[in-house]
């Protein structure tokens, strides 16, 4: 490397924003997990399996894999007025409130940090929107564009997306669930095909079709809302 | 994967032409649309255009907790939706007006083997206005292929309340998830562009609707917006211990109002959303829920 071309360097940073060991508060969501397992509705890894299909089916790839494709198209033109309503369109789709919550938050998270970290003018003005309160700053939206910025092509983003959704479910679910580590690593390998799945399923879809369905999942997140006791943000 | 985006599945239905119509059939393009103004303190029904299938029973000032509010029964011979239906209702409550629409009996979509029916709802409420659009339910007969698209614009200070129940079959006589497709969605606007979107989409061929996180072992699916100055919290009390069906509020993206979801058998789910219309009602209006006269 004398010529000065940069390396592509895009599938490290794949690994890296999917990784637990980022600094983006994902560890404080369970996407409602908490609350099947407290209302008895989840109580085994057969149940979390079969949960997890659900949410990749019916939540994650006709929902935040859309719009993390988007946020990419959109970041990859430098283009912050549409990132902006690709942005608001997930907000506008997210009817549990404390999903809307954890997925700002966290969002907001992995924003100030790559503002920090990337030497990218794009993505340092979009956190500083996001701060202003012009942007809702939604995790998908959020990793989309930072996706884009360090080279990653728009499925590595949505499988990477995919993927920390599976391990940050699974992870909360071992802190509310009597399950061991072999059969959280079962689920994980289980996924992997509906994660790839989720993606196909969706990657023509756009920000205008967006239609998670869960609602089931609605009725647990608005009790988990109020729950006494609760280890999760959602 | 086999799943299909649900506007690809419509487009492909839309392309197969219907067997011809007996001379003179009438209603496949049924056509409503109806307008309310404040008068004098009261509401009046102002227009009101109707094609087959559909008529509208005249503005009935009869609700005593507000006797401002118009409430106007749509009504339908046929009570359904048949293949190639596309029927279009068209709902305007002007500056200060109130009023409350709602249908005679539940809606059938009936058995489908070509093409699908689609039902498009435009419901607009000006300033200060309040409009309560709650029908009946909507009952998916087998191999029924259904598009429901309802929009909902509100201006400054106006409120809304909008119910939908899906009926998943004929449920007394076991038939249960047998349709084919149902699309539904909703979008609300406001003066600053999109407050909120729910969108429906059931093909149980495909998926099956009583997995985990879904409907679960539920059959009916009922959702309330309320759209305006409420709180979740009293409507989620009101639902969620009180009610039979599985059921809980949350407050709607960019500060909308209220979102009532409840999953049960039929009766429990009406029952759910009757009480958060009712708890609504008392916090938009300051009048409770009246006794309607079909019950």
């Amino acid at each position: 490397m004398t010529d000065g071309t940069r390396v592509d360097e895009s599938a490290v940073a794949a690994l890296q924003f999917a990784d637990s060991f980022l600094p983006a508060g994902s560890f404080t969501t369970s996407y409602g997990v908490e609350q099947f397992v407290a209302a008895e509705d989840v109580a085994d890894a057969d149940d979390l399996q079969a949960l997890v299909g659900t949410y990749l089916d019916r939540q994650v790839g006709p929902c935040d894999m859309v719009v993390v494709a988007a946020a990419h198209g959109a970041a990859g033109g430098g283009d912050h007025a549409e990132l902006r309503r690709v942005d608001r369109r997930l907000s506008a789709v997210q009817l549990p409130a404390e999903f809307r919550e954890s997925s700002t938050r966290t969002g907001g998270q992995l924003l100030s940090l790559v503002a920090d970290t990337e030497a990218d003018a794009f993505l340092a003005a979009y956190d500083e929107a996001v701060d202003a309160g012009t942007a809702p700053g939604n995790y998908a939206a959020a990793l989309g564009a930072v996706a884009a910025r360090t080279g990653m092509t728009a499925r590595q983003a949505a499988l990477g997306l995919g993927y920390s959704f599976v391990t940050d479910l699974v992870g909360a679910a071992q802190r509310v669930l009597r399950i061991g580590h072999t059969d959280v690593q079962r689920i994980v390998t289980e996924s992997r095909p509906a994660i790839v799945a989720a993606w196909e399923a969706n990657e023509d879809r756009t920000v205008e079709e967006l239609s998670p369905f869960a609602p089931l999942v609605d009725v647990l997140s608005t009790e988990h809302e109020r729950a006494e006791r609760r280890l999760f943000l959602s | 994967m086999a799943v299909t985006n649900p506007r690809d599945a419509f487009a492909a239905y839309a392309a197969e032409r219907l067997p011809p119509a007996a001379d003179g059939a009438v209603g496949k393009e049924g056509r409503l649309d109806a307008a309310f103004a404040a008068v004098d303190g009261e509401t009046r029904l102002v227009q009101d255009y109707a094609t087959a299938p559909f008529h509208l029973t005249g503005g009935l000032n009869h609700d005593r907790a507000l006797p401002g509010l118009a409430t106007v029964y749509l009504q339908s011979p046929t009570g359904a939706v048949a293949q190639g239906d596309r029927h279009d209702l068209t709902v305007t409550v002007g500056e200060d007006a109130q009023a409350h629409v709602t249908t005679g009996n539940a809606t059938k979509v009936h058995s489908m083997d070509r093409n699908y029916g689609r039902v498009d709802v435009a419901l607009s409420v000006a300033e200060g206005g309040y409009l309560e659009y709650l029908p009946e339910p909507t009952i998916l007969h087998t191999d029924a292929r259904y598009r429901g698209e309802t929009t909902l614009s509100v201006a400054d200070g106006a409120s809304a309340i909008i119910g939908e129940v899906l009926v998943p079959g004929r449920l007394a006589r076991d038939e249960a998830f047998e349709f084919e497709r149902a699309y539904t969605r909703l979008q609300a606007r406001g003066p600053d562009g999109l407050l909120f979107e729910d969108a429906t989409d059931l093909h149980p061929d495909e998926r099956d609707p009583r997995r985990p996180g879904v409907m679960g072992d539920h059959d009916v699916l009922g959702t309330l917006y309320v759209v305006g100055d409420a709180a979740a919290d009293p409507l989620h009390e009101r639902v969620a211990d009180a009610t039979a069906a599985r059921a809980g509020a949350t407050a709607l993206p960019n500060e909308a109002g209220v979102m009532v979801r409840a999953l049960g058998a039929r009766a429990a789910v009406s029952g759910t959303l009757d009480a958060a219309w009712d708890e609504a009602r008392q916090t938009l209006v300051g009048a409770p829920a009246p006794e309607r006269r079909k019950d």
